[in-house]
């Protein structure tokens, strides 16, 4: 998805103004002049300036060199591209959601199986690296690094809770 | 003596010269792969550094960065597709060598001089950093606030494309920065009560997000189509490096000192230096007309530069805890991890630590001779892995990776919002190296400002009273001038220049 820059420069103006509304909520930093409402100040101030001169600049600009405001990176036209464009991102968000639930293992599985079949991996490969490669990421970051990987139904089935 | 005799001990241990051989192995490999950035092998080695001794944990980033900028050379000649962005200032004249027949030629001068290169960035910063530090242990908050700002400045001066969108984008890193415990009056800022966000923006999950999903979300659209298959046979390497050597031996040096010198300059790193010498090669270039052709004398220059780049870019992040590009911010976290804060003391606390990276550094370019040349042998079997493998394994690393950084799934969250908001950003020509810059310094930007108005009583002109900080204040004057006269007469950054000039 590609803004135009007019658009693009109004959300950041937006984000700066609720930015700096924030700061006013701040507190005093009891005896000095500035306090920690300062710094988010300046930025969003910064970052309103520079929004206006990107926003100056793209009106200046003859309307045969303006973007639409809304448009389609070229390389995501086509629904498989777009697919598997969205697939990275919804990865990382079934992970996040499901992996809890489920436990590392079969949602690592999960992912890893599905994404390689959907880019077009055979099967049965897809499968076998599925599983080396959960098998090796759970050995090396769950054994050897200590890291607290979800658990899940997957190791109460195994260790019965 | 006795800290560099302790630092040759430990780096002389079975495990570290292990973890050594491996991340270069891992170096070579993530540099040789088109779309795998050298800054996103360190990225994804953090998870795994951390829960190494220092030492190893340098010697591995050290040692894969130094690879993976190399490496970038190998499907540049073959393929004319750079491994690493670094590699692309000159990708079209290896390549057109290679076309010539002399691709044995065109790698083996990468591989020679990368060395070279490297050894004399390693060099200077050797000699350089224990100086520097001599100096910057006498500076004071005013002279730091200075010289962050000056690291900011320069990030957006020397960076691609439109100075404003530079600017941009620092100014929102600097603002993400913000988010948690304020570091001068200790409120929590922007965390909406979120216990998460009270400890901050972690910045590796944030790095991966930016530097690694925001890659594999545009390469995930060509994922599935057969990548090009490396055809050609290597034959002997070294034949004619003699020749060259003695031809362009200037070249060399002056690649390296260059390359050195903007590794060094906050926010520009190992590209922006083999793009600088490379133009230059061709401007002081007796044969000009050449370059483009196959002309093995701008690769002379940039493939020493960008290795030099490396080690340059360890000065100030040493020294003053301000990255000399996006390899050394995430440096910069890993030190901080390991309890040594970077700074001119780190000099005085852990000497034995320092001169062990600076022995790994050596160690590493010595051993690139041995590994590149099997790398370059091996070329065939590397290109080969498909694609559609390997983005679903770096994307679980990915998920594993920033899930350890915070044992919970707010690394994870970070990582996904920062590779989505990196990926928005790119699309609308906003560079992303600024950002993360901003978010390292934001909080030294802030503490130093803040602590000198304490002690200055709200005095400004107290940022100009020291010699040091005054010079560094005219300094910032000066550049902010340059920055604005550019954003208005709509003049574009150096790159764009030089991608003229090519």
């Amino acid at each position: 998805m590609r803004l135009s820059d007019t658009l693009l420069a109004l959300l950041f103006i937006a984000v700066a103004g609720v930015m700096i509304g924030l700061t006013t909520t701040f507190p005093a930093f009891p005896g000095q002049k500035y306090g920690p409402d300062l710094f988010p100040r300046i930025l969003g101030t910064g970052i309103i300036i520079c929004s206006l001169l990107i926003l100056l600049k793209d009106r200046r600009a003859p309307i045969s060199d303006r973007l639409p405001a809304l448009s389609l990176d070229p390389a995501l036209r086509g629904k498989r591209q777009l697919i598997s464009f969205l697939l990275v991102p919804g990865s990382i968000l079934f992970y996040i959601f499901v992996a809890d639930w489920l436990g590392f293992v079969p949602t690592a599985f999960i992912i890893l199986s599905g994404l390689m079949l959907w880019f077009g991996v055979k099967v049965w490969r897809a499968l076998l690296i599925a599983v080396l490669m959960t098998g090796l990421i759970h050995w090396f970051f769950g054994s050897m690094m200590r890291v607290p990987l979800a658990r899940g139904l997957f190791m109460q089935m195994i260790y019965g809770g | 003596m006795a800290a560099i005799s302790a630092a040759f001990g430990l780096v002389f241990d079975p495990v570290v010269l292990m973890t050594i051989v491996f991340s270069a192995m891992f170096g070579l490999f993530v540099g040789a792969m088109p779309g795998l950035t050298a800054t996103m092998a360190t990225a994804l080695l953090v998870p795994v550094t951390f829960f190494m001794a220092p030492v190893p944990a340098l010697g591995a980033i050290v040692t894969a960065t130094s690879m993976a900028i190399f490496a970038g050379d190998i499907p540049a000649a073959m393929l004319r597709m750079p491994g690493t962005p670094a590699s692309a200032a000159y990708a079209d004249e290896s390549f057109a060598m290679a076309k010539k027949g002399q691709l044995e030629l065109a790698l083996g001068a990468n591989l020679v001089f990368s060395v070279v290169g490297g050894l004399i960035g390693v060099g200077f910063l050797i000699a350089a950093a224990p100086m520097l530090a001599e100096i910057a242990i006498n500076f004071s908050s005013f002279e730091y606030f200075w010289l962050a700002c000056l690291g900011l400045m320069c990030a957006v001066m020397i960076g691609t494309g439109d100075p404003v969108k530079g600017f941009l984008s620092l100014l929102v890193g600097l603002a993400v920065g913000c988010i948690g415990i304020d570091p001068a009056a200790g409120f929590p800022r922007f965390t909406f009560k979120n216990v998460d966000l009270m400890s901050g923006i972690n910045f590796i999950p944030t790095m991966i997000g930016v530097f690694a999903i925001s890659e594999l979300m545009r390469g995930a659209v060509t994922a599935d189509q057969a990548g090009k298959m490396v055809q050609e046979k290597v034959g002997a390497l070294f034949r004619g490096i003699g020749d060259v050597t003695r031809r362009y031996w200037k070249n060399v040096i002056r690649g390296s000192l260059l390359g050195m010198a903007i590794g060094a300059l906050p926010g520009a790193g190992a590209d922006i230096a083999a793009w600088v010498s490379y133009a230059l090669s061709k401007k002081l270039s007796k044969e000009p007309e050449k370059f483009g052709t196959g002309h093995i004398e701008g690769i002379v220059d940039s493939t020493s530069a960008n290795n030099a780049a490396v080690g340059g870019a360890w000065i100030p992040a040493l020294v003053f805890g301000i990255p000399g590009d996006s390899i050394t911010a995430i440096v910069i976290g890993v030190l901080y991890m390991k309890g040594m804060n970077p700074g001119p003391t780190v000099f005085l606390q852990n000497p034995q630590f320092i001169y062990a990276v600076f022995i790994i550094f050596i160690l590493a370019n010595l051993l690139m001779l041995p590994l590149g040349y099997a790398a370059i042998r091996g070329a065939r079997q590397i290109l080969s892995v498909p694609k559609n493998i390997l983005l679903p394994v770096i994307l679980m690393f990915c998920i594993v990776g920033s899930f350890a950084m915070t044992n919970s799934p707010y690394g994870i969250v970070l990582m996904l919002i920062f590779g989505v908001f990196g990926w928005f950003l790119e699309e609308h020509g906003i560079p992303v190296a600024p950002l993360i810059l901003g978010l390292v310094l934001g909080e030294m930007l802030e503490m130093n400002f803040m602590t000198s108005m304490i002690k200055a009583d709200g005095s400004f002109l107290a940022f100009f009273s020291r010699p040091i900080a005054g010079t560094l204040g005219v300094l910032n004057i000066i550049i902010w001038g340059v920055l604005l006269w550019r954003a208005f007469s709509g003049r574009r950054g150096t790159m764009a220049v030089l991608e003229q000039v090519k």
